[in-house]
């Protein structure tokens, strides 16, 4: 029983954790300097995680996570010298049509739902392998990207959710289990899970996507939490903060540091 | 580990019955239910406004669908049909048509309704689909999809309590309590899914009274479902298979057979003797004019002859014509074997002689002439066809072959 203890609290706290795994086009290199770049409708959803492990939408704290991310997002992108719109409606771009907007959003999501299989879950495409990321949206994004004078396209999805007491509760009887043979300690609690995917509006390309999945085996442990603006601001950082450049580029500037 | 003991099967049925509800429902009373939501309704609770939150969402998608059909009066006329049978909702309801050909139709916690195109295909007359309307503004009205939400998060978290505390005991004592968590996960599934048929008998009950007060005839909801069955029936004997019946624990609805019986009672129950009831059928028909070749085409390239033939042989009761003859001929002609091709050559003959009939009957009747060897009255049916569709795709082909 002794070592019992330590072990177990050893064992939750290494059960929480934070997770990323990016991709980019070969020749991805991170947007610096003096580039437009706009934010079509970032989706942000947040809810409770019930007793029973289900998620409970709620429209307050997704307001106020939608509302800190946008902020978030404003100020990250400053710091890299880019100028942002973030577009909250489809209809505010006054050279697009908001039906263009919606097309280009629904091309989007089912590139990303492709990258989302065969890069993430996978199954992977002997064609594409060692190719970096190699997806396109086409002329639609390249026109998109004249009509509106933006360099880049961004598309980010966020979801937060957190343990309801009921939950809280749940574990505690799990782990209370542990002691009279019945050892249950990883109900789960909620997590954060967010995806981001940037569009060359130039080439159509998609040149850069990552997912970010945070989360604690514990109920009522947060890795994050998107209603408040620190929160929020860590999980831009943590999704968009160090964008890898892609394997071409990474080589030439690998060659350039040997070279003195 | 999978041998259930007598005691295990006793316990399970017992976490099982903890948490479900009653007994198979009997016939719910139409006059035993009210609207939970007024005009202008906004959501309540927390759990209902996260719900509309994400709901708003779908319907900007669902709106901007290109798989709508754009027909703006076809829009107006269903807008204004569940208008009528809205109940107190009726100012708040929408509803989108969408070209599936599949009989369905389904309402959104918000009060948005989507149909399908398959469904205005079946119905005969208004009456027939103020009543699938109603039953859609029903589960609006009765708040449906909040009430199902909040029983799976009931159930859910009841499980998940009695699963540890079940689990804890059984570890206390020494004692596996693996097939008994089993049995109780499955109860609690069972019950969810009788849940969801109560809702939808519910939905019937109160939907039926809806179109009775508007002035419909209470009973064309009972004919919808003996239609569809009728449709299932002959669609699964074409196909050499067993119609699925529906009659299972995991059906989310009730089977069709019990609600049209139930349909039929509350309609008796409704209908006032020596009263005259509205059916709306040249009302019906002159909305859908416009779609109805699209309908029938949509069905027909399914290729799923017994339904289209049900489907075509229903609407033809109230009387035959150029197209339904037509779609007949070509549902015959798709199944491909040369007894068929005898009948679908009957049914082209048939539709010829019709005025409404499409260009298309007259180069398939002119085919089947050539088939048969009647080569004059085959070159005249052709030559109909080209005057009737002088820019139709093959017509060059068409002209090639009277040339020869």
């Amino acid at each position: 029983m002794r070592l019992l203890v330590p072990l177990l609290a050893a064992g939750l706290t290494l059960s929480g954790c934070v997770q990323t795994q990016q991709y980019a086009d070969l020749q991805f290199a991170p947007p610096k300097g003096n580039y437009k770049l706009i934010v079509l409708r970032p989706e942000v959803e947040v809810g409770a995680v019930t007793t029973g492990g289900m998620v409970e939408p709620r429209a307050d704290w997704t307001e106020q996570a939608r509302s800190n991310v946008i902020a978030a997002l404003r100020t990250q992108q400053e710091g890299r010298g880019g100028q942002t719109l973030i577009l909250d409606r489809r209809d505010s771009l006054p050279t697009v049509p908001a039906e263009q907007v919606a097309e280009l959003e629904r091309l989007n999501a089912a590139v990303d739902q492709s990258i989302a299989l065969h890069k993430y879950s996978g199954v992977t495409l002997p064609s594409k392998r060692r190719r970096g990321l190699d997806y396109t949206l086409g002329q639609d994004a390249v026109r998109f990207g004249q009509r509106t004078g933006y360099d880049y396209a961004l598309f980010l999805h966020a979801e937060d959710s957190f343990a309801s007491q009921g939950r809280v509760a749940l574990q505690v009887l799990g782990i209370a289990g542990c002691f009279i043979g019945f050892c249950a300690p990883n109900v789960g609690g909620a997590g954060q899970f967010a995806y981001a995917s940037l569009v060359d509006l130039r080439t159509g390309e998609v040149v850069w996507f990552n997912v970010l999945q945070a989360g604690s085996q514990v109920a009522g442990v947060k890795m994050g939490d998107l209603r408040t603006p620190d929160g929020a601001a860590q999980m831009v950082e943590r999704l968009l903060g160090r964008m890898k450049p892609g394997r071409d580029v990474r080589r030439a500037q690998a060659a350039q540091r040997a070279t003195p | 580990m999978t041998t259930f003991t007598r005691r295990t099967m006793l316990a399970g049925a017992g976490a099982a019955s903890l948490l479900g509800g009653t007994v198979a429902p009997a016939r719910i009373l139409p006059s035993s239910l009210m609207p939970l939501v007024g005009p202008g309704y906004r959501p309540q609770d927390p759990d209902e406004r996260g719900m509309w939150q994400q709901m708003t969402r779908v319907e900007e998608e669902i709106a901007g669908s290109n798989l709508l059909v754009a027909d703006p009066a076809l829009n107006t006329y269903l807008r204004r049909l569940i208008g009528k049978v809205g109940g107190p909702a009726t100012s708040d309801l929408r509803v989108y048509l969408a070209r599936i050909p599949e009989f369905n139709a389904m309402m959104f916690p918000t009060g948005f309704a989507v149909v399908f195109t398959g469904l205005l295909l079946r119905m005969r007359d208004e009456a027939q689909l103020a009543g699938v309307l109603a039953h859609e503004s029903s589960h609006f009205l009765l708040k449906h999809q909040l009430r199902q939400w909040r029983d799976t998060r009931r159930k859910t978290d009841i499980y998940s309590f009695a699963s540890m505390l079940g689990g804890m005991v059984g570890g206390a004592a020494g004692y596996y309590t693996g097939n008994l968590d089993q049995l109780a996960q499955l109860g609690t599934i069972i019950t969810l899914f009788r849940y969801n048929r109560q809702l939808e008998a519910e939905a019937d009950a109160l939907g039926i009274k809806l179109i009775n007060d508007a002035g419909y005839a209470p009973l064309s909801m009972a004919e919808t479902w003996e239609q569809l069955i009728g449709e299932v029936e002959l669609s699964a004997a074409v196909r050499r298979k067993r119609p699925d019946r529906g009659y299972s624990i995991f059906a989310d609805h009730p089977a069709p057979r019990e609600r049209m019986i139930d349909l039929r009672a509350s309609a008796a129950e409704l209908t006032a003797p020596g009263k005259t009831y509205a059916r709306g059928r040249e009302r019906y028909l002159a909305a859908i004019a416009g779609i109805r070749p699209t309908l029938l085409d949509d069905q027909v390239k399914l290729n799923d002859a017994g339904a289209s033939q049900y489907v075509i042989q229903t609407l033809a009761k109230d009387g035959w014509n150029g197209l339904l003859r037509f779609y007949e001929g070509e549902s015959l002609r798709l199944r491909n074997t040369a007894a068929y091709d005898a009948r679908a050559a009957l049914s082209y003959a048939a539709a010829v002689s019709y005025p409404d009939v499409p260009a298309d009957a007259w180069r398939w009747h002119g085919i089947y002439l050539a088939k048969a060897g009647h080569r004059e009255e085959s070159r005249a049916a052709l030559q109909r066809y080209l005057a009737l569709a002088p820019a139709a795709p093959d017509a060059p082909f068409v002209r090639q072959m009277l040339a020869s």
